[in-house]
């Protein structure tokens, strides 16, 4: 199944995507950087799972039950090739990136984070892995740094004075900007960080289903990512951590699943990673994230990372050629992810995605939970088109269209 | 599909009435929403609890400014009881009940925003700042 790069026939691709074909309005689908949308296999999987094969996980000894924590841990084991895990075992199913990130705050910084300590992310990040930082080092007094920008929204590496110094406990970073698009030096970083053995966790989320991602290669401690994103079902995202990391990690949520024994003074937890996983596993959920996984997969990310950031320089281009826009983020489509977002002076963002909506075109508006980004670009929020690999050239038509539309309406 | 530009709400956006200075008001009071970045600032001038003039200044979307600016055409003359009756009759049109849908027509334009309860709080902020600025808190 697995096809060379540049060789897909991407416009059949988009026949495995039901809602696309819905009508009776075509769906311009410019918002998967948000969520994206579910092929036939991964709603069938899920249908499948509720029909013939759910049972409760690790809790049953029929022949049911078993398969479906067999099942379960089967889907663990396709993640963690998704991502080149040495061992399923570094694979936490979680209830989102969100959830992930929490996790690693509370129950890893949370622990050993002390008073002169700092914990480092970008401006760029998305509020997820922002407030978990802000939150634990008030906690524990440590400072919560932040990795200024330039002019082109790139991180500017050489200002942030003591990144890789010895009071940095972690650098939480994301690969892609969810509103400009642009990709993170992780290697370079990563290198940086780990001669100072600083760990770094990394938020896969925009990349996660649009670009190659090797935990090994990259060597990050850990790195998260939801299911919603990458084709797979809402409810559950994962946590990669090197086994030595999660060692070091309480559980965020006890009780069910995750203890050996309970006796009244303390408890022994069970082993990792069942230990961060309590409460009744997501079976439906997590066999939709490894459906859609092995979906990616089988198109191929490297294929998928050279049509998305075609569909977004061409965006670029044709954006760019309107007056009045701002684009934000690189020019260069190299450190493009295919997130483009923009401002129409005089025109609100709101107006924007209103009006694109009621031509068919769906794009996001707003400060896309990244505030401390919209304090550096100096404005409060932008419209934002995000692509995927069932986007075609004509939905950049559309949407060029529908900000023509807007422009006349308001006036821009 | 049934825009909610429809001629009233856009000339409101374009030709927005009592938009500007407030520097002869007796109160002002703003009114912003952090989320989308409106701001905007209600002043009033009254005489013998008649409100004689209802002003606003600020940024906002299209909803937001043209709704800032009919609620100061459809407020000014009235004593501010009936103004804060009024407030309150917006509000409850665009809360939960069915109830409530306005007589005149200029602010009954804002009634296409309904079917959009994403975009309730640019519709009214205007009015709360109003509120705000009436009840003088």
């Amino acid at each position: 199944m697995l096809a060379p790069p540049g060789n897909v026939d991407f416009d059949a691709i988009r026949k495995d995507f039901p809602i696309l074909s819905r009508g009776p309005q075509a769906l311009h689908y410019l918002d998967s950087a948000a969520s994206s949308q579910k092929p036939l296999c991964v709603i069938d999987a899920i249908a499948e799972c509720y029909r013939s094969q759910y049972g409760p996980v690790h809790r049953g000894l029929y022949p049911l039950a078993e398969a479906a924590s067999e099942a379960y841990e089967k889907a663990r084991q396709t993640l963690a090739r998704f991502i080149n895990a040495a061992s399923a075992d570094e694979i936490v199913f979680t209830r989102s990136a969100t959830e992930a990130i929490n996790l690693v705050a509370s129950g890893w910084a949370g622990q050993a984070l002390e008073a002169r300590d700092q914990i480092w992310v970008s401006q760029m990040e998305h509020h997820s892995n922002y407030l978990p930082w802000q939150r634990v080092c008030r906690d524990r007094g440590a400072s919560l740094k932040v990795i200024p920008l330039d002019c082109n929204g790139q991180l500017d590496l050489d200002s942030a004075d003591g990144l890789f110094g010895d009071n940095t406990r972690l650098i939480a970073i994301t690969q892609v900007s969810n509103v400009l698009g642009n990709i993170n030096p992780l290697e370079k970083i990563i290198s940086l960080a780990s001669h100072n053995s600083i760990p770094v966790l990394v938020d896969a989320a925009q990349s996660a289903g649009h670009m190659p991602v090797d935990v090994q290669a990259l060597n990050c401690d850990f790195l998260v990512f939801s299911a919603h994103k990458m084709c797979g079902p809402g409810g559950i995202g994962l946590l990669y951590g090197k086994k030595e990391r999660l060692a070091q990690t309480e559980p965020l949520l006890l009780g069910g699943g995750m203890v050996d024994q309970v006796q009244s003074e303390a408890s022994l937890w069970s082993d990792i990673p069942a230990r961060f996983e309590a409460g009744s596993p997501n079976l439906a959920g997590a066999l939709g994230f490894a459906v859609a996984a092995d979906y990616i997969q089988g198109i191929g990310r490297q294929a998928i990372e050279k049509w998305e950031r075609e569909l977004a320089a061409t965006a670029f281009e044709a954006l760019s050629e309107i007056g009045g826009m701002t684009l934000y983020g690189s020019e260069n489509s190299e450190y493009r992810g295919g997130i483009l977002s923009f401002n129409i002076d005089g025109i609100h963002p709101h107006d924007i995605a209103q009006i694109a909506g009621e031509q068919g075109v769906a794009i996001r508006a707003g400060h896309h939970c990244c505030q401390p980004l919209m304090q550096h670009l100096n404005i409060s929020s932008t419209a934002r088109a995000s692509f995927s690999f069932y986007n075609n050239k004509e939905d950049i038509a559309a949407l060029v269209m529908a900000i023509h539309e807007t422009k006349k309406i308001l006036g821009g | 599909m049934d825009s909610v530009y429809k001629t009233v709400l856009l000339d409101h956006f374009h030709n927005p009435r009592n938009k500007g200075d407030l520097d002869n008001m007796d109160r002002v009071r703003r009114g912003s929403n952090p989320r989308c970045g409106d701001e905007i600032e209600v002043g009033i001038r009254a005489e013998n609890e008649v409100l004689e003039s209802v002003r606003f200044r600020g940024r906002g979307c299209s909803i937001c400014l043209a709704s800032a600016s009919i609620m100061s055409e459809c407020t000014k003359g009235l004593t501010m009881p009936q103004a804060r009756q009024l407030i309150q009759q917006v509000l409850e049109w665009f809360g939960d009940t069915e109830s409530g849908a306005p007589s005149n027509t200029t602010l009954a334009a804002l009634g296409a925003v309904r079917q959009h309860p994403a975009r309730k709080k640019c519709v009214l902020l205007a009015w709360m700042a109003l509120d705000e600025t009436l009840a003088n808190k």
